[in-house]
């Protein structure tokens, strides 16, 4: 009896060796919540589409794919895509930022005959510039970042601000203490400008609403989120939303009898409070990339997509009061006719930012000091990638 | 007559490498008595506990309480008979509380601490068990967690309580305190095995003893009320077997090699361990220390070796202060040193025979950093040979050789360093026939060439046969000194339990 | 009848080879079923395995540019193994290296690349080192056990990096991104071969270098014996305090080095990923290794190649649950060998009748 435990113990000690070495690599930056089985990478091209040709794409994610997440999406993104263009794709995952596995994971498409490689964390970016240097036959794409070359290396994002306008009027419309809780990363101008909207979006349906925001200082950890979650709950907070990428919030919310707006992907089969989430769908923008590549016609851009392209969107809730508000806004949005940041805007502090006509009435600064816009420029998209400031009605520091 | 709450009868056990711990070992405790087992090291005390305490199962032999033979498969099955040894090494959690420790493994019941606390509380007070049953072990002293071990047993209402040594951690006023409680559990009607070398305690707390020797019971349950401490000591060290060697005593004694004035030490727990000790070693002497185990012996060794701190006095070997130096300054300065766990002190069990011949004198066969290994295995070979080492393969482990072995190579590699004294601590415990007069042999040389030989030793043959002077060491002091021709077996039994003054 | 391992009187010799042998290919034998049970072919994706890993020069680097941190980061770890102790914080004095060489890099971004490179490389072994003091000075003065010190730094590290990046380090050309600024491009290491740098020759420098002392020099001669037994150790002279702490600070300093060459070789950027999980994988190929230093470079490279070829099964669509499977398996074949080249099973009689076992 003894010496079997002992000798369970030897295994187990091995056993928790190894889990250390592996388990490392979901450590890194995001990561959905554990679950369902990763499907597998290659799946037969399907017939239709443009078809033909000799592309394959391949598709690096730091994380597993998980069951709701950004890599979640970015999968769903590739299968899309790969339904659609009829080009073979595949991906490996759990690869972390900046270290030589990733090169090799790169390298080893390459040299198996990939000619479409995406990548899809923001730190793959300098090591994809560098592969789209040395490999001037392979098309590169990279996502949430800001590089590009003028041959075979594009960037890829989205205007999750449009999307998340919207969800601040769902969250406005279902408070009653008028104080909705947000759950923020990092304070940069992606997660700042995100709040903002959703700010813009809950005052056009109630003026009084508050957002607070708690910054957590990680994309990933369920522990601080829900802990953030709920101060928010106990400041008074009966919405809560986030930008992060597990459903901490949501559970807390759930718990907490509040409601819940996610992020990423339709939470609801996972969280019982959820009522909409502004979403991710890379389906589009793949198809669009792998046909062009396919066909010979890549041409690099820094693509900023919005509800008309497709890459964000939102769904809205039927029982919402301003469901039909919300309808007219994402029309509006898409056919050009609105758009979340124009008009006048006030900072958090009071003073005023852009005239009624959108144009700038102080100098605008990044966070490092760095002059993006003048007065009298119009609201543009430089000043929107620096955006450092809350706008009135946010709680919290926009200094994170 | 009744049946006795513990008989054990004709217990063998032996183990892997044809070590026969106990061999036909005898025991019967009467209900409501404290029960002395007695022996020097490596007569079978321990083993036999065990085989009581189900973490053994003997070869033959039947073990049975109160008269229902019994076959425990475990520990376990023999605390729920009623059987707990309390170990040396107390097994207590320091961060949990005198309650918490005592009720472990019946967490339930832990929801309800104030009545629990209680409970133990009432326990401890019933036995005179002095005890907070709130605090946490690691604030109590060493005879408090005592106490609480004793308090765990008695809350597993253990018929049978075994106590390992139980004083050898304790002060002097708690080894009364525990007196006290040890008769009060008897009067209880509960068994109690004490297990001591100390033989005032034997004859203070015990009713009846039980002697083992060589794996066997030599004298059974013998009333201790009319016993000396003499007697026990004798039937401890055994009557005179045949005297292997008896060499000729050296007559003309050189200058003193090694000089220890008034040397004092305590141990960890602050106990003393050596209480004011002198002693000198001339050249080609041998002086032998006689003594039960545990009375000194062994941090004296470690001591003169340079690897126990001392509270006070002086060692010097020719004369030259040695008591500040590093053990490796008292080799070259003359020392040699056999320790007593040759295995694991003196060798290094997973080096292999060439890296262990060469512990001593690494340093002298480098070749810049690197140690020149064609002059180690040269050296080895020599030791090896010189020695009569019988081993396979240099490049093996040194675990893997025989006791004997092992003793002639660390034997052989401390003389060759030519040391002036010689420190050798129960070099031939353990060993066959032919290992014993090996080494027996390799002293008598090594002290006709002129060097000192401090000799410690648990067989009173070996002392008598070989020491020039020989020494008695009881509770830390040297208490008494004879001339080994002049000198009955007895005179040194009552020295080494300590009657005389 | 029970089993039970009991300890060989000396390891097997040519067995232990054998062993892992034996060990790797009953491996490969269950990984083969797990691979039909979910429709892939082993045959393969086992030669896929090993051609991207040793069949062409472009694989053999890949896998010897693995191999470089593994192997510098379990000589870490066998440095300390071999005396008893447990460096498990590899992974995050990975990362303190990191940080010194980076350090450098901002001090000095115009210096020439012959200059730059070294002295990164020489602030990361010496910041892996000053991350490995603590650890070292509570074990040695306090008798502190070392696997918690070191355990816990390592998240430490991922912090401080963290907080660099977000902080006194963060990039002010990264649109507001939490990165730290791009190193010089004159800080990376100069190629070698195929994907190999420069940085292969480092670190087999070391660790053959590393090797060769410790198994023939008096103070390796020392580390075993300590290692052996602390009371031998004492008992021979040596002192165990300043080997102790002299040791883990060592172990640190290596460790560091991976670090630096990670940083220099691989990575454009410091950022939290940097240690990559080499450190955990370290105590691996440690282990592997038997706590020998000498044994450390083999091990590495093999488990390069088992790395290189996980990840390139991937790429033909293995799913990375079942490639992840196959890795863990392999390496815990050849560490079950090495327990049974130490051990070996015997059967035991039951003494106890039957209806009494508790």
């Amino acid at each position: 009896m003894k010496r079997t435990s002992r000798m369970l113990l030897i295994l187990l000690a091995v056993l928790a060796m190894m889990a250390a070495a592996c388990g490392s690599d979901d450590e890194a930056e995001a990561g959905g919540s554990e679950g369902t089985e990763a499907p597998g990478g290659t799946e037969a091209p399907s017939e239709g589409g443009e078809g033909a040709s000799d592309a394959k794409a391949a598709f690096i994610m730091v994380a597993p794919i998980g069951d709701a997440g950004w890599n979640f999406m970015h999968n769903e993104g590739r299968l899309g895509a790969e339904e659609a263009t009829g080009v073979e794709t595949a991906y490996v995952d759990s690869i972390p930022e900046g270290s030589a596995e990733f090169d090799n994971a790169v390298q080893q498409f390459i040299d198996d005959g990939y000619n479409i490689i995406i990548t899809t964390s923001f730190n793959y970016m300098d090591a994809t510039e560098q592969f789209a240097t040395d490999n001037p036959d392979v098309v590169f794409e990279h996502i949430s970042g800001f590089k590009m070359n003028d041959t075979n290396f594009g960037n890829t994002f989205g205007r999750m601000y449009q999307p998340r306008y919207i969800a601040g009027m769902a969250a406005a419309a279902a408070s009653e203490t008028n104080r909705i809780g947000y759950v923020a990363a990092f304070a940069i101008p992606e997660v700042i400008r995100g709040i903002n909207a959703f700010t813009l979006g809950a005052q056009a349906v109630n003026p009084d609403i508050e957002v607070e925001v708690v910054w957590t200082s990680t994309w990933f950890d369920p522990g601080v989120e829900g802990n953030a979650a709920q101060a928010l709950i106990d400041n008074g907070a009966d919405v809560l939303t986030m930008h992060q990428d597990s459903t901490a919030t949501g559970e807390v919310a759930t718990e907490a009898g509040a409601t819940f707006i996610g992020y990423h992907s339709d939470m609801s089969a996972q969280v019982d409070a959820y009522l909409t989430a502004p979403v991710w769908d890379f389906t589009p923008r793949y198809t669009e990339i792998l046909s062009s590549a396919a066909a010979g016609n890549f041409t690099p851009e820094s693509f900023w997509g919005g509800i008309a392209d497709g890459i964000v969107d939102i769904a809205i809730p039927d029982g919402s009061p301003v469901a039909a508000e919300m309808k007219e806004v994402r029309e509006s949005i898409i056919n050009g006719e609105f758009d979340v940041f124009e008009g006048e805007i006030i900072a958090q502090d009071g003073s005023a930012i852009t005239d009624a006509d959108g144009n700038l009435v102080v100098d605008l600064q990044d966070s490092f000091g760095n002059d993006i816009g003048a007065v009298g420029d119009a609201l543009n998209d430089g000043i929107l990638l620096g955006m450092s400031f809350f706008v009135e009605g946010v709680i919290g520091s926009a200094e994170g | 007559m009744t049946s006795a709450s513990v008989e054990l009868t004709n217990i063998w056990k032996r183990f892997p490498g044809g070590v026969t711990a106990n061999a036909g070992a005898n025991l019967r405790v009467e209900p409501g008595t404290v029960h002395a087992v007695l022996g020097e090291n490596g007569a079978g005390k321990t083993t036999l506990m065990n085989v009581l305490a189900g973490v053994y199962r003997p070869e033959e032999g039947t073990v049975s309480l109160d008269g229902v033979p019994q076959s425990f498969a475990s520990p376990a099955a023999a605390i729920a008979a009623g059987v707990v040894m309390v170990h040396q090494e107390f097994r207590l959690i320091p961060s949990f509380t005198v309650t918490e420790n005592v009720a472990l493994g019946e967490s339930p019941r832990l929801l309800v601490r104030n009545s629990l606390e209680q409970q133990v509380g009432d326990l401890a007070e019933r036995f005179g068990l002095h005890t907070e049953p709130g605090k946490q072990v690691w604030q109590l002293s060493m005879g408090e967690r005592q106490r609480v071990e004793i308090l765990k047993a008695l809350w597993r209402d253990a018929r049978v309580l075994i106590l390992d040594e139980p004083t050898a951690v304790l002060t002097p006023q708690e080894a009364t305190e525990l007196g006290r409680i040890v008769a009060a559990m008897a009067a209880d009607g509960r068994s109690i095995i004490f297990i001591s070398h100390k033989l005032d305690e034997v004859t203070e707390f015990c009713d009846e003893a039980t002697v083992l020797r060589g794996g066997a019971t030599v004298a059974a349950s013998l009333p201790v009320a009319e016993l000396d401490k003499s007697r026990l000591a004798e039937l401890m060290v055994g009557e005179a077997t045949e005297v292997s060697i008896r060499r000729t005593r050296t007559t003309d004694v050189g200058d003193p090699l090694l000089e220890i004035r008034d040397l004092s030490m305590r141990d960890v727990h602050g106990v003393v361990t050596v209480d004011d000790v002198s002693l000198s070693v001339a050249a080609g002497e041998i002086v032998g220390i006689a003594g039960v185990a545990g009375n000194g012996q062994r941090p004296l060794a470690d001591a003169i070796a340079g690897l126990a701190p001392i509270e006070s006095g002086s060692i010097a070997v020719r004369d030259l202060d040695i008591t500040p130096a590093s053990p490796q300054a008292r080799v070259d300065a003359g020392l040699a040193y056999v320790p007593e766990d040759r295995l694991g002190v003196g060798l290094a069990p997973r080096l292999n025979v060439i890296e262990n011949a060469i512990l001593r004198s690494y340093k002298s066969l480098t070749k810049g950093p690197f140690i020149d290994a064609d002059a180690a295995e040269q050296m080895c070979e020599v030791l090896v040979d010189d020695y009569n080492v019988k081993v396979g393969q240099l490049d093996a482990p040194m675990a893997g050789l025989s006791g004997g072995n092992l003793q002639r190579l660390l034997v052989g590699r401390e003389l060759a360093g030519r040391p002036s004294v010689v420190v050798a601590a129960q070099p031939t415990r353990g060993l066959d026939v032919q290992g014993v007069a090996a080494i027996q042999d390799i002293l008598v040389e090594q002290s006709r060439t002129g060097t000192g030989v401090l000799l410690i030793s648990e067989d009173l043959d070996e002392l008598l046969a070989l020491s020039d002077r020989l020494l008695v060491m009881h509770e830390g002091r040297v208490v008494a000194e004879f001339d080994p021709d002049a000198v009955t077996r007895a005179q040194v039994g009552e020295a080494m339990a300590g009657a005389v003054e | 009848m029970r089993l039970r391992l009991e300890r060989r009187d000396r390891p097997l010799r040519g067995g232990q080879v054998r062993a892992f042998v034996v060990g790797v290919l009953i491996a490969f034998a269950v990984g083969a079923v797990l691979l039909v049970l979910s429709g892939h072919n082993p045959f393969e994706v086992y030669q896929k395995m090993l051609d991207s890993s040793f069949g062409s020069w472009r694989g053999l680097s890949t896998t010897l540019t693995q191999a470089v941190p593994l192997g510098l980061a379990g000589l870490a770890v066998a440095v300390a193994g071999s005396m008893g102790l447990w460096n498990i914080g590899a992974e995050g004095q990975i990362v303190a290296g990191a940080i010194g060489a980076a350090w450098v890099a901002r001090l000095g971004p115009d210096l020439a690349g012959p200059l730059l490179i070294p002295l990164m490389l020489i602030a990361a072994v010496a910041a892996g080192g000053v991350y490995a003091l603590g650890p070292a000075l509570a074990r040695s003065r306090l008798g502190v056990n070392e696997i918690i010190t070191t355990l816990m730094l390592n998240e430490v590290a991922i912090r401080i990096v963290r907080y660099l990046q977000n902080g006194p380090w963060k990039d002010p050309t990264a649109n507001n991104f939490p990165v730290t600024p791009e190193l010089p491009a004159q800080a990376a290491l100069p190629d070698l071969f195929e994907r190999s740098n420069i940085g292969l020759l480092i670190a087999a420098a070391v660790i053959l270098g590393f090797g060769v002392y410790t198994a023939r020099s008096a103070w390796g001669y020392e580390l075993r014996v300590a290692g052996s037994s602390a009371d031998a150790a004492r008992y021979a002279g040596i002192s165990l305090k300043a080997k102790i702490f002299t040791v883990l600070v060592l172990s640190g300093a290596i460790a560091g080095l991976a670090g630096g060459i990670e940083l220099t070789g691989s990575s454009s950027r410091l950022v939290e990923g940097v240690g990559g999980g080499y450190g955990y994988a370290g105590i691996i190929v440690a282990a592997l290794a038997l706590m020998r230093p000498s044994g450390v470079a083999a091990v590495a490279v093999a488990f390069g190649a088992v790395q290189v070829g996980g990840l390139a099964i991937q790429t033909t669509g293995v799913p990375a649950s079942i490639a992840n499977t196959l890795q863990a398996l392999i390496l815990f074949g050849a560490l079950a060998a090495g327990v049974f080249g130490n051990y070996r099973v015997v059967r035991t009689a039951a003494a106890a009748p039957a209806g009494a076992t508790a």
